[in-house]
């Protein structure tokens, strides 16, 4: 944060690096004679209120800006030494339009002008030493824009500030959480750039709020946004039950919106599809909408085994599919009586008509659905009861007897007459 | 006075007296190792929700090697019923006829005096009749005998259907899958709920007896034990001269121990299942 406001700062107070009056005309003043010397300061007492300003010829050379001169950037200086500056705001969005544009519209914009902490271009492009996100050096490329976001994100004191309240809970722990997950650690242990990292989801400079519905990551927005790399899978999720229900507003039996990506995946603690994490995980994500089913399966084998910790037995996804899943009635189903044989044999390869009729979400509770499990279940319950019962009391009227006995037998009997 | 032996069937009048034959008490000792391995293994499925099913699950090694396990004891489950009606089979081809197997003094098959004697004890209980006097097996008995029977081939046939689904569903409909979980894990319910409190009170825990009787393990009993627990059948052998013959010495010190070794930890587990079945239930 010391870091940011003292950018910031050098932004704003518009280091004066050199005069030219106009782009193209002469004369051409040397910056560089001043700015070029290490020991250029301002100020004479060597306090903390000293600014450095020299910038090495070396960064210009190297900057992808390295065409430009300084008056390009540094504009309204005058000449004179010190120079007389009438406008310190070094104007990028001369150049870059667009980005310019959609930072001015972001949630950065905003809380730059109210609270002067938010990151401008400077704070996450650099001054003079800009590269360009393809540059290993720069901080915007891929592999370096996580701890970049993570330099004010996993700072407390701003995660403190800004995302207080407890609907932005999941912001205060964003970054940490990512780099443990799938795509942090495609980043971070495998190097892999294409994998998402914060603006690919977020948005480099129009970075708003999941709330807005302009934003990037608003519910709204998500299928499009994880579809820009997941191409496959968004064009099946959009053809699915939930993509349909999700975009017509239907909801389920039980009164629940269709999920987006993140409803199953999670925002920031997205993991590997084949992690005993995951599998586990996920039937408590289908069961939180689809509450019957997710009762009765773990009535099942599947269920039972699963809800234990073991990994192979059939999840949700593993009938249904992980994206392509749609009502029974759908003849393009992987639960549709037709399909149901294929469906089974993925995992159970000798499975014919007969075994896929089993019922995986047979409840024995429902008579009219499964009368034949609802009687088998009445008859072994009535059994254990019936059996219990009457030995039950069997034995407690004969331990009944045995005390009555023994009490009666003491009190006839004088103590030490006994055997 | 002397302490009382720990075991009911060490107690009183003696010689000892032959009760079981060497074979019985193998297969029992098999039903023991096997039942208990049953329960234990699938009792964390049954219960999958209770909050102990997951830590008995890693403490059996996981639940691939409960599965194991689990059908391990199936196996010898399997074992001991085609030894038992192997070695029935087998009296009857050395001469033993049928009706004496199926109706004899000896026979495990209810009969009228079983009624009798049923209905005699609650009337006993209730203090309205004299307490019943059995012959070798009282109905009791034979409800354990003919429970193991039952239960074997209803939980064994079940758990065959869902050992090895794919085979029988060349021939069953897959919704028979379904009606084979809740039989199976229904009966073992009501097998482990049923050994565990009734048959222990019945064979030890009741007060004559506690807090155990080792017969089916030394083969062997006092007679005062036969007086009390079969007096008809003790009065029968007098008669046809027969005690001599069933003379047994004492249990040897090492059989003994190693008898209530296993007799109280086959205790102590089953009733650590009732009150896991408990927690489960009331939980």
């Amino acid at each position: 944060m010391r870091t940011c406001t003292r950018l910031f700062g050098l932004l704003v107070a518009g280091v004066p690096l050199g005069w030219a009056p106009a782009r193209g005309q002469a004369p051409v003043v040397q910056c560089e004679k001043c700015h070029g010397n290490r020991d250029f300061i301002t100020g004479k007492s060597g306090g903390p209120q000293d600014t450095s300003l020299y910038v090495p010829a070396a960064i210009l050379q190297e900057s992808r800006h390295r065409g430009l001169r300084c008056s390009d950037c540094h504009q309204g200086y005058e000449a004179g030494y010190p120079h007389q500056v009438a406008n310190r705001v070094v104007p990028c969005q001369t150049c870059h339009e667009a980005e310019g544009r959609d930072w001015q519209a972001s949630i950065h914009a905003a809380n730059a002008e109210s609270q002067g902490d938010a990151p401008n271009c400077v704070r996450c492009h650099g001054s003079h030493s800009v590269y360009g996100a393809a540059d290993r050096r720069s901080p915007t490329h891929p592999l370096n824009v996580a701890a970049l976001c993570g330099s004010c994100h996993a700072d407390p004191r701003i995660t403190g500030t800004y995302f207080a309240t407890p609907g932005k809970a999941q912001a205060r722990t964003a970054v940490a959480q990512y780099f443990k997950t799938v795509h942090g650690n495609a980043l971070t242990r495998d190097g892999l750039v294409v994998s998402a990292t914060c603006n690919d989801c977020h948005g480099a400079h129009k970075v708003l709020p999941a709330d807005s519905a302009e934003s990037s990551v608003n519910r709204h927005n998500i299928p499009a946004t994880c579809g820009a790399c997941h191409v496959g899978v968004a064009e099946v999720y959009e053809a699915s039950a939930h993509g349909q229900a999700y975009r017509s507003g239907r909801k389920n039996n039980e009164g629940h919106e269709a999920p987006v990506c993140v409803d199953c995946h999670t925002a920031h603690g997205i993991v590997r599809a084949d992690q005993p994490q995951w599998l586990l995980g996920v039937v408590a994500e289908c069961g939180s909408c689809h509450e019957h089913l997710y009762e009765t399966y773990f009535e099942t084998y599947h269920g039972k085994v699963t809800r234990l910790g073991f990994t192979l037995a059939a999840t949700c996804a593993d009938c249904h599919t992980a994206h392509d899943m749609r009502p029974a009635s759908d003849p393009r189903s992987s639960v549709f009586p037709a399909n149901r044989v294929a469906t089974c044999a993925r995992c159970h390869p000798a499975a014919n008509e007969n075994f896929a009729r089993y019922r995986p979400h047979g409840d024995p509770r429902d008579r009219a659905r499964y009368p034949v499990l609802f009687w088998t279940w009445l008859f072994m319950t009535l059994l254990l009861a019936g059996v219990m019962l009457f030995f039950g009391t069997h034995t407690l009227l004969w331990l009944t007897r045995i005390v009555i006995d023994r009490v009666r037998g003491a009190a006839a009997e004088p103590p030490g007459t006994g055997s | 006075m002397t302490p009382q032996p720990l075991d009911a069937a060490s107690r009183g009048e003696q010689p000892y007296l032959w009760r079981f034959t060497p074979l019985q008490r193998t297969l029992h000792a098999m039903v023991i190792v096997s039942f208990l391995g049953l329960v234990i293994t699938g009792l964390p499925l049954r219960f999958a929700y209770a909050p102990w099913a997951r830590v008995l699950v890693r403490g059996l090694g996981g639940l691939a090697a409960a599965g194991v396990i689990h059908r391990m004891c199936a196996i010898i489950t399997f074992g001991y019923f085609a030894a038992h009606v192997g070695s029935l089979i087998y009296r009857v081809a050395r001469g033993t006829s049928w009706k004496r197997i199926l109706w004899g003094p000896d026979s495990m098959v209810p009969q009228g005096k079983d009624v009798r004697d049923l209905i005699g004890m609650f009337k006993w209980f209730l203090g309205r009749g004299p307490r019943p006097r059995f012959e070798r097996y009282s109905y009791m008995e034979k409800f354990d005998y003919l429970a193991v029977f039952w239960g074997v081939a209803i939980i064994g046939f079940s758990g065959l259907l869902l050992w090895f689904p794919e085979f029988f569903s060349r021939f069953l409909p897959g919704w028979m899958f379904n009606v084979a979980t809740i039989i199976h894990g229904d009966e073992a319910l009501l097998a482990m709920s049923f050994i565990f409190t009734i048959h222990f009170f019945n064979v030890h825990l009741r007060p004559e007896k506690f807090p155990i009787d080792l017969v089916i393990f030394t083969g062997r009993a006092t007679t005062e034990y036969l007086k009390d627990e079969h007096p008809l059948e003790y009065e029968r052998r007098r008669e046809a001269g027969a005690l001599e013959r069933l003379s047994a010495p004492p249990v040897s010190r090492l059989a003994y121990v190693w008898s209530i070794i296993l007799g109280f930890a086959s205790l102590g587990l089953g009733i650590l299942v009732i009150v896991l079945v408990l927690w489960a239930v009331l939980h």
